[in-house]
């Protein structure tokens, strides 16, 4: 510990003089009023989380939820939320519009929650995010559940046994405000190739996971999404009409949209023959702007969310390096209509064109590279 | 030993000796007009024979069985000598169609063989399926093949890359055409395997074909619902029929390709006159999506086979009758239908479409097609009762009972009978240990039986294995307990794949069959079932604590790891704390209270009671019963004793 908070001294030091040319850069007229741009010190490795949490920073719709939970809830007992929204307070709350803090109670939080994060590993961001967010939620609804709780008699038998890995999707109650930003769903159309009966099942989702293809934009990588898969050779798709296994065809459309769409693009691609996971710093340009096309319509129904919903870019988690479990996470954010990179504890402003370099590489044969990983879309229409 | 049981499953089949009728869908019928017979492709995995001719009694003659999954399409040659079967075990078969055998098994397909296409002048047939792959067959040199002269030559079509569904030749074999799922029709010259033409137009995939006989003209039928008409020598589409309303999955033309007669998902058999698409009409309504159309000898009607049972014949109109200022002035019914009645009928049986294994994970019930509820014993391979129509969920509930037995076997109801396929690992086929007397299979106290050792050597009871001899140097046949019916068909395959052997029980005597099964039997099969190995016991691991209500008394706070077979029940239980733990040297029944009277007053249950979750045990109930009800989870097992009186 001691050494962390050595190097959080030299960093602090170091930040000194970059505090005051962020805010030359931004210009004072220009800065914001009641926004904080704070680094975050990095505890060895812990870049991932860093960059992840930046990005949520300026998810303003989670923001302000984490905010209004800090607010609303006073402290019970320690949980990985609790010292999100302590760290979050404090951001906001501080007397300097920049500089850096240390999310020391978050890591250590985290470290104790979670087995594979209590290490000085690097991580893989997109696993942290997916964690993270599924716990949070998980504790929304075991909070709630304990306030209904209360009124009836105790169930002995369930201590202990709260939240552990995934839980089912809470179809028994009302959705959290986890759900009301990040989630959409996704309905699967599965046509057996024998009867020709389709049956189809919703899902719910957090993130959409895309593949990447070379010299392509997400708008592409959506499409691929939503392409026709056939369900064949050991893969066949067990029919109920058929009562037998028949090959299938299987697509993904989504229902509903979510209020802040992240994208997961898979660069990670296990190989085989080097039996590890490998980098594709394939291009994949992300607009400012995006509307999704791979939606269907639901005529009838009034929930089915606008399907022609259009999304501005408010976030990016970028992996530079060469795998995920090495090289360095930085985050940009758009901020009041300027970008900033977070690069642990340090914060710059940096022009909308500078996004490009973060598409990835045209060339195949370098593979380190900086490449968007996690893409934040916020709707426009969000109220916020 | 470990891979060798990765890579081997062990199946059979409950059902009876003869099986008179289709159990489920008919995928495929040929006609011998010479001898008046139909021969029917079950996806039940039987190929039937029918009488044509004469009245409306029962017209079965015979059942062809070899095949392990749904029998996907057949063609009779040879001028009907020859029967060739496609199915989804993965394999072309060769029959000895009269006598209805199976000479030869061709294992070329690496997929389900969905179609077959037949070149009566040549005598050769074509196979495909979901492997992509076309095979050519010379039949003559399938029906000359031999145990010894097994080797076949084959030519192959490559160049599809998607699943193909359908295929058809002329009958000189100038042309061969395939249908797949990429949407266009392949055509080949199948005399050099040189790849002719891509015709493109249909929207979805190609389920049905037709080659006129100077292989000028092809007729297609596809899921996009259309049928399309193209002229192979002009490599074009002539023309476009929509008639149906669904997709096309069957289609049978005329002998001077003037008309086509057309089924599928909408179970509509309509007529189209070629040249004018508008001249068609509804020959009849069937009762569920058709499979296959064929001609009775006569060719004044059709045969129609459906994904049920039912085949029926229906006559078709006179070809000249279709014009459609006709069609519309002559209302010959309400629904401008041709037909109503069927000419001839062979009714099907009813195939098990729901099941749910009983508790004590020896018995299934099942629903089938007509809503009948029948009571199975796996571990007998037999049916134990029909319960007829009956309310299949309320006979569920009726027969629950609160035991937990391990899994020790997987259902599988592709053939519309039941199919059970013995555990692989999760689901270990000797995780199931029971007392033989609660199984109702002797009345000695204390005897622990396992289902699937006991299962495993009454199916192959009639082996001749040279090993089959006790330490006394006696041989030692099946288990002692029962037998299996002699019919039952017992299936070794790849897992979760392709078919390797197929026998009935009672038929594993013969020496082929013999040298058959020592060359497809896992060893871990023969342990048990020949070397008669005592399958391993399962442990349960589990805590022993005094309840709070006593702790007082006791200082034993710390947990006790204790380790039984899961089939302990919680007398044992008991009797171990009234022993070890209690103890209590004044009490008689301490020493194991093997003959004393008053052990019998003074029985360890009245003395100690278990609990599990503050729920007293009943003393019969069984360690891995009170897990699974009681405790819930699968870790921590954590049983409270109380002491009743010292």
């Amino acid at each position: 510990m001691s050494i962390c908070q050595d190097l959080g001294l030299n960093f602090q030091q170091r930040m000194g003089a970059n505090i005051s040319q962020l805010e030359r850069d931004i210009g004072s007229e220009q800065f914001p009023p009641n926004e904080h741009y704070f680094g975050l010190v990095n505890f060895g490795n812990t870049c991932y989380s860093n960059s992840v949490l930046q990005a949520l920073y300026f998810c303003r719709p989670f923001r302000e939820k984490v905010l209004e939970y800090k607010a609303k809830n006073k402290r019970t007992k320690e949980t990985l939320l609790t010292c999100l929204a302590d760290l979050f307070y404090s951001i906001a709350t501080q007397k300097k519009k920049v500089g850096s803090i240390a999310p020391k109670k978050f890591i250590a939080r985290l470290r104790k929650e979670k087995e594979e994060f209590d290490n000085y590993m690097q991580q893989d961001a997109h696993e942290f995010l997916n964690f993270l967010i599924n716990h949070i939620n998980e504790i929304i609804l075991a909070e709630r559940n304990q306030s209904t709780l209360k009124l009836q008699k105790t169930d002995g038998t369930k201590e202990g046994v709260t939240c552990n890995g995934t839980l089912p999707q809470s179809q028994n109650s009302d959705p959290t405000w986890v759900h009301e930003i990040f989630q959409g769903t996704l309905t699967s159309e599965t046509r057996c190739l024998n009867c020709e009966t389709v049956s189809s099942k919703d899902e719910h989702f957090f993130d959409l996971q895309v593949d990447v293809d070379q010299n392509t934009s997400i708008t592409h990588c959506l499409k691929c999404f939503s392409d026709t898969e056939t369900l064949c050779n050991d893969n066949k798709f067990k029919c109920d009409n058929c009562s037998s296994y028949q090959e299938a065809q299987k697509r993904m459309r989504v229902k509903k949209l979510p209020l802040i769409l992240a994208l997961h693009l898979k660069r990670f691609k296990y190989m085989e023959q080097y039996n590890r996971h490998i980098k594709v710093s394939h291009r994949v340009v992300f607009p400012l702007e995006l509307r999704l096309f791979n939606t269907i319509d639901v005529p009838q129904s009034d929930d089915a969310v606008n399907p022609d919903r259009l999304y501005d870019l408010v976030a990016v988690v970028v992996h530079c390096g060469s795998g995920p479990n090495r090289g360095h996470y930085i985050s940009i954010v758009k901020s009041h209509g300027f970008w900033l990179l977070f690069d642990d504890d340090m914060v710059d402003k940096i022009d909308a064109s500078a996004i490009e370099d973060f598409y990835g590489l045209t060339s195949d044969i370098q593979k380190s590279s900086e490449t968007g990983y996690i893409l934040f879309y916020q709707s426009r229409d969000a109220s916020c | 030993m470990a891979t060798m049981r990765k890579k081997t499953q062990v199946s059979f089949v409950i059902r009876d000796e003869e099986e008179r009728r289709h159990k489920n869908g008919v995928s495929s019928l040929q006609l011998d007009p010479i001898q008046g017979r139909l021969y029917s492709a079950g996806r039940d995995g039987i190929i039937r024979v029918w009488h044509t001719g004469g009245g409306t009694q029962d017209r079965y003659i015979q059942s062809m069985e070899h095949h392990t999954d749904w029998v996907n399409d057949i063609v009779l040659c040879c001028g009907g000598k020859n029967l060739i079967s496609a199915s989804s075990d993965t394999t072309v078969k060769v029959w000895n169609a009269p006598k209805g055998f199976c000479m030869s098994t061709l294992r070329t397909h690496k997929d389900y063989v969905r179609t077959l296409a037949y070149a009566k002048d040549k005598e050769q047939v074509a196979s495909a399926g979901l492997d992509r792959a076309i095979f050519l067959w010379d039949v003559n040199t399938l029906t000359a093949l031999t145990a010894s002269n097994n080797t076949v030559t084959t030519s192959s079509l490559v160049g599809n890359k998607e699943s193909i569904y359908s295929l058809a030749m002329n009958p000189p074999g100038t042309i061969l055409v395939s249908g797949s799922t990429e949407k266009v029709l392949r055509v080949w010259d199948p005399r050099n395997c040189s790849r002719l033409m891509k015709l493109k137009g249909h929207a979805d995939n190609v389920k049905a074909l037709v080659v006129s006989r100077d292989g000028s003209q092809c007729v297609s039928g596809s899921s996009d619902g259309t049928i399309k008409l193209w002229s192979l020598s002009q490599q074009r589409c002539v023309s476009t029929i929509r008639v149906h309303s669904e997709a096309v999955w069957a289609l049978l033309a005329t002998e001077n390709f003037t008309h086509i007669i057309s089924g599928g998902r909408d179970r509509l058999v309509i007529i189209t006159e070629l040249r004018d698409p508008d001249n068609f009409m509804i020959v009849c309504e069937e009762t569920a999506p058709i499979l296959k159309l064929c001609f009775t000898a006569d060719q004044q009607s059709v045969w129609v086979a459906t994904s049920d049972s039912d085949i029926r014949c229906w006559k078709l109109p006179p070809l000249n009758s279709l014009h459609s200022d006709m069609y519309n002035q002559n209302n010959y019914n309400t629904n401008n239908v041709y037909q109503t009645q069927p000419q001839h009928h062979i009714a099907g049986g009813r195939a098990i479409k729901h099941y749910t294994v009983l508790n004590g994970k020896r018995h299934i019930l099942t629903k089938d097609t007509a809503n009948n509820v029948v009571l199975y014993d796996v571990l007998k391979a037999c049916k134990v009762e029909d319960l007829g129509e009956v309310d299949y969920e309320e006979e569920v509930k009726k027969r629950f009972k609160m035991i937990y037995v391990p899994n020790w076997f997987n259902v599988d109801l592709k053939t519309g009978m039941l199919t059970i396929h013995l555990g692989q690992d999760e689901t270990d086929c000797f995780s199931a240990w029971v007392s033989a007397k609660e199984a109702g299979l002797t009345t000695e106290m204390d005897q622990k039986v396992n289902f699937g050792a006991l299962l495993l050597q009454a199916l192959l009871e009639h082996w001749s294995h040279p090993n089959r001899v006790n330490e006394g140097g006696q041989k030692v046949i099946g288990n002692n307990f029962f037998n299996v019916p002699l019919h039952t068909p017992l299936i070794f395959s790849e897992v979760g794949g392709r078919t390797l052997y197929r026998l009935q029980v009672g038929d594993a005597g013969g020496e082929t069959e013999s040298n058959l099964l020592m060359e497809t039997v896992p060893s871990w099969v023969v342990d048990v079932a020949i070397e008669m190995a005592a399958p391993k016991l399962n442990k349960l691991p589990f805590y022993l604590l005094p309840h709070s209500s006593c702790q007082s008394k006791q200082d034993r706070q710390k947990k006790d790891r204790l380790v039984a077979n899961d089939f302990i029940q919680c007398r044992k239980v008991a009797e171990h704390v009234v022993e070890k733990i209690v103890g209590g040297g004044d009490v008689n029944g301490a020493s194991a209270g093997k003959n004393s009277e008053d052990s019998v007053n003074d029985s360890p249950e009245e003395r100690v009671e278990l609990l599990c979750c503050d729920q007293v045990l009943d003393p019969n109930m069984d360690l891995r019963t009170v897990r699974h009800f009681i405790w819930k989870s699968s870790v921590e097992f954590t049983l409270h004793y109380r002491v009743l009186k010292q």
